[in-house]
């Protein structure tokens, strides 16, 4: 059975049902759990369920620490920028303890951040930085684009024993979905199919899955199907979904919100160019923001990031139905 | 260095110009005119425009997510900071930045940030240049109580200490970081205690007395223009909104009228104002309609401003 | 017995000589490995010897269930915990029967059974991580306590600000023990602290925080023991943290030389002679070395004969003598290891 919830409650409800189910699941941050009658405070207790000062460093070493000491915390981190203050804690401390250990030790916990808040939050809180730990072995990076994936996903990156990087995007926040009731967990390294095609692959993250979505029905009515992949994990990485969906397709097209170099869309694309180049029909194309800082006037922001329109002409080009841009 | 007539009527004028600024952008910001993240100082103008006011136009000032009233009282014409709000190509930044990245480095104002005191590491560097350069120039940062206990706030309270930088530390402390109160950040209640071990000057002010924020400036000023440094001036204040505009809950239409009128930074300045015989109610009212005037025009400029090439980010990622 | 003793017995009194004169033993061995088995070492080392007192007075003051944690520096934690010396230097050589099999190095012993939950290699950067240790100590509620062993030069870190002021607020169970040494690496303390440039000590750092920040001599294992087992009750009691400020003088340089390869490690002088001139400085703090120190003065106070004084070295010299044959016998990993141990 099912019920509707928003993104953003979803989230919440997968922490709660671990909590409960788990007394070892820890919950602090800043602004969380500010007054008595907070929903987590009351269910779990002023032990369980911490407010912290602005200190990013001490928050996430504390949560190496007291997974070393055998708890699972999750950190409430509110934006992905604000990992970059305790830079060193995320990619050199939390991940590498249990290698350098030779395995003796394992650090269990959930950095939760929110991310690419572009509604005119300006350069500092709206970057797509999720790729900046990929590529740190001992992390993992997770990003649900709905509701029901925002609860499996959360419950999963709970029960994970490694460090994982839980990033939710927040112009999701209360988009609504079915999310299956009671315990509901999405394993990672596997990649969802929104929507079978065969004409074109269009591996969509995050955000970006509906507009791949909403750009394959306008394909659609120009008789393209389009095959819409979402990744959900971008570690582990479910390559071989991506690769058999090409090679049934032949055309590949990676949408990302965050920027071309340096990101996830030319990790996929490589990782498809390398493994799959005997599928390809046609060169993969990456639709991704341009690189810049994400700006804060409007017009400026919408012209920096992927859209629906520009998924639209990168199938188009890749079908070479279209000129492909100087 | 006590206020005096001249000096006091300069203070009133910039502490209404932030006021009618602050809550017209309220209005604009319900009205979808301003939008993205905004948080207004109505009720803290009096810090502002007290330290503001003494400094020149190639001091350097920092600020963080609150820095409209700091960027109005360093000189950074109105209709161009509601330009940037307003997203449009005459805004301080070109609308590249927003509410919380205003600029304006003709004016001294060389940055805001939205890391919490992100920019206090940036106002040593400032200040250092100074040094460097030989000239009496300082350095001012302000940040909130929040900032305090975040760890590049240590680290630069040290650095400065040590290499006794000219840069004045100006605590806005009032007692809430973002939606949390003071008692769950730190034991230590007076932000100018956190310092004490580093043996810096430190004080603490009624952050609505401005005139009390202006003579302790005006000390600090002083010293750190012939060299000296750094100072801790925390100013003890009240936020008369929520941390943002959207933000559930709204202070001030709670308060009081009696508790409103005792925290009033401006009332209190022209009660005081008064009493001292600088000026009486005809100036008072003139500072405050000359303020309406302005931002109404300061609303009608930014209003008028195009917005800006679509391309324009790209041009301006890296320095050619 | 004398006494200022703290109510430390002769067999108490006996162990923390012995821990003493084991860890200097250990680090003894790790220094002139570089001269007996050049490219055995590879790396960074970073040796406790001078610090022994400090060390040792600090685990006297814990019991069973009590949790530490450390920087780089770490050797000296772990053999006075009783971790096996042989996987110590082992790990050091980087052989499988290491202590973390070779995969961790110097820098990162592990002992959790013993209750060494690790290390960081980064200055500063395991104060949060003990603050959490410390944190997850006071759910469990069995009244456990954490140490948290780090530098001088790590108290300039935003690191350890925030934890210490968490500690704080939150009362949790853990002392946080700063080892002042004056340096960091080549960089004099008065150099880069606002404290020690004016003369102060760095325990009124404590201030900040509103706990209690006290200074010792950590070249004295009883006083040492006497500060930390009033900080340690404290914490246990649930009153919350302290900051011990325990001044050492650590006699070798901070690390061996850092090289690229082909050139052969070795560990150069002291800092104060290299860096500033100061032989004086160094010799003076030879003169003061805690080990012989504290071995003169049970035997002066008749805790101790001679004989039995140096018993405890020779036992120690060949239990290390063992540790090092072994960690030399030992085979490398299997290099496909590598891959192992990446996710749990």
């Amino acid at each position: 059975m099912a019920h509707e919830l928003p993104y953003i409650a979803a989230i919440n409800e997968a922490i709660q049902l671990e909590m409960e189910r788990d007394e070892t699941v820890l919950y602090f941050g800043q602004n969380i759990a500010t007054t008595d009658d907070d929903p987590f405070l009351t269910a779990f207790g002023k032990d369980r369920v911490r407010v912290t000062p602005i200190s990013e460093t001490a928050e996430i070493g504390m949560a190496v620490g007291a997974a070393l000491a055998g708890y699972r915390p999750v950190v409430e981190l509110y934006m992905a920028e604000f990992m970059l203050v305790a830079m060193d804690q995320v990619v050199n401390e939390a991940p590498r303890f249990r290698y350098m250990s030779g395995g003796r030790v394992k650090v269990p916990l959930v950095l939760k951040a929110g991310y690419g808040f572009t509604a005119g939050w300006a350069g500092q809180h709206t970057g797509s930085i999720y790729s900046m730990f990929v590529g740190v072995p001992g992390l993992k990076v997770v990003l649900p684009s709905t509701a029901a994936d925002a609860k499996g996903l959360m419950a999963t990156a709970i029960r994970d024993d490694n460090p994982v990087c839980y990033f939710h995007h927040y112009l999701l926040t209360l988009e609504h979905g079915e999310v299956p009731d009671g315990e509901y967990l999405v394993p990672f390294g596997e990649a969802a199919i929104r929507r079978s095609g065969t004409d074109v692959t269009i591996v969509a993250i995050g955000w970006m899955v509906d507009k791949a979505l909403a750009a394959a029905e306008s394909l659609a009515s120009e008789g393209i199907e389009a095959e819409v992949i979402d990744p959900r994990t971008l570690v582990p990485l479910d390559s071989k979904t991506i690769l058999e969906s090409v090679a049934k397709t032949g055309r590949l097209v990676v949408v990302d919100q965050a920027t071309r170099f340096g990101g996830a869309s030319g990790m996929i694309a490589a990782e498809v160019a390398e493994l799959g180049f005997d599928t390809l029909k046609a060169p993969i194309i990456q639709v991704t923001a341009l690189d810049a800082s994400i700006p804060y006037s409007e017009p400026m922001e919408r012209f920096v990031l992927p859209d629906e329109a520009k998924i639209v002409t990168a199938v188009q080009q890749v079908l070479g139905q279209a000129p492909v841009a100087a | 260095m006590a206020l005096d007539a001249r000096a006091a009527l300069a203070l009133l004028r910039t502490m209404w110009r932030i006021r009618m600024f602050e809550e017209r952008v309220g209005v604009l910001k319900r009205a979808d005119e301003v939008y993205g993240l905004i948080h207004l100082s109505i009720g803290a103008e009096g810090v502002a425009s007290a330290v503001c006011t003494q400094l020149r136009a190639d001091d350097a000032v920092y600020s963080g997510h609150r820095a409209h009233g700091h960027a109005l009282a360093k000189g950074a014409p109105s209709g161009r900071v509601m330009a940037e709000l307003m997203g449009r190509s005459d805004g301080l930044c070109s609308g590249l930045g927003g509410s919380m990245h205003l600029v304006d480095v003709e004016h001294g104002l060389m940055g805001a940030t939205g890391v919490v005191g992100g920019n206090i590491p940036l106002a040593l560097g400032s200040a250092l240049a100074a040094r460097l350069r030989g000239t009496d120039q300082v350095a001012v940062v302000f940040f909130g109580d929040g900032a305090v206990q975040a760890g590049h706030f240590n680290e630069s309270v040290n650095l400065a200490a040590l290499w006794r930088l000219p840069v004045i530390l100006v605590c806005e402390n009032n007692g809430m970081a973002e939606f949390t109160t003071r008692s769950e950040h730190s034991v230590i209640e007076r932000v100018s205690d956190v310092v004490a071990p580093y043996s810096i000057t430190r004080e603490t002010v009624d952050g609505n007395d401005a005139a009390a924020v202006w003579e302790a400036f005006a000390r600090h000023l002083a010293a750190a223009r012939g060299g000296e440094g750094p100072y801790l001036l925390e100013c003890l204040t009240h936020r008369l909104r929520g941390h943002y505009e959207g933000d559930p809950t709204q202070y001030r239409d709670a308060l009081a009228a009696e508790e409103w009128r005792q925290r009033d930074p401006i009332g209190r300045l022209t009660r005081l104002a008064a009493d001292e015989g600088w000026f009486g109610e005809a100036q008072a009212a003139a500072a405050e309609a000359d303020a309406r005037a302005e931002i109404e025009a300061a609303v009608q400029f930014a209003r008028a401003s195009p917005y800006p090439e679509p391309a324009l980010p790209g041009a301006l990622v890296y320095a050619p | 017995m004398s006494s200022d003793d703290h109510g430390l017995d002769k067999d108490r009194l006996t162990w923390i000589l012995t821990q003493m004169v084991r860890i200097r033993e250990f680090e003894e061995r790790v220094k002139s490995t570089f001269e007996e088995h050049p490219g055995a070492i590879r790396g960074h080392t970073h040796l406790a010897d001078g610090a022994e007192a400090s060390i040792v007075g600090s685990l006297a003051a814990l019991r069973d269930g009590d949790q530490v944690m450390a920087t780089y520096r770490c050797h000296g934690y772990p053999i006075g915990l009783g971790s096996d010396t042989k996987a110590l230097m082992a790990e050091i050589y980087g052989k499988s029967t290491g202590i973390c099999g070779g995969f961790g190095g110097s820098m990162h012993f592990v002992d959790v059974d013993r209750g060494f939950l690790g290390t960081s290699g980064i200055v500063g950067q395991g104060i949060p991580h003990a603050t959490g240790a410390a944190y997850a100590a006071q759910i469990r509620g069995k009244g456990q306590v954490v140490l948290s062993f780090f530098g001088d030069g790590a108290s300039k870190q935003g690191a350890f600000a925030e934890s210490l002021n968490i500690a704080s607020l939150w009362k949790l169970p853990i002392v946080f023990v700063m080892e002042n040494n004056n340096y960091n690496v080549v960089t004099r303390s008065d150099q880069e602290d606002a404290n020690a440039a004016a003369g102060e000590p760095l325990a009124v750092k404590a201030k900040a925080y509103s706990m209690p920040g006290v200074t010792v001599d950590g070249g004295d294992p009883i006083e040492v023991y006497g500060a930390m087992r009033t900080a340690v009750e404290r914490a246990r009691s649930g009153e919350g943290p302290t900051l011990v400020e325990s001044k050492v003088y650590r006699l070798s340089a901070h690390g061996n030389i850092i090289a690229p390869p082909g050139v052969p490690l070795h560990y150069p002088e002291h800092e104060a002679i290299t860096v500033f001139g100061n032989r004086e400085e160094y010799e003076a703090a030879l003169r003061g070395d805690p080990v012989p120190r504290f071995r003169g003065r049970l035997i002066g106070e008749g805790t101790l004969t001679p004989e039995q004084a140096d018993e405890i070295g020779t036992a120690a010299k060949e239990e290390m003598e063992a540790a090092v044959q072994f960690a030399w016998e030992s085979p490398l990993p299997d290099a496909s290891e590598a891959v192992n141990h990446v996710y749990a």
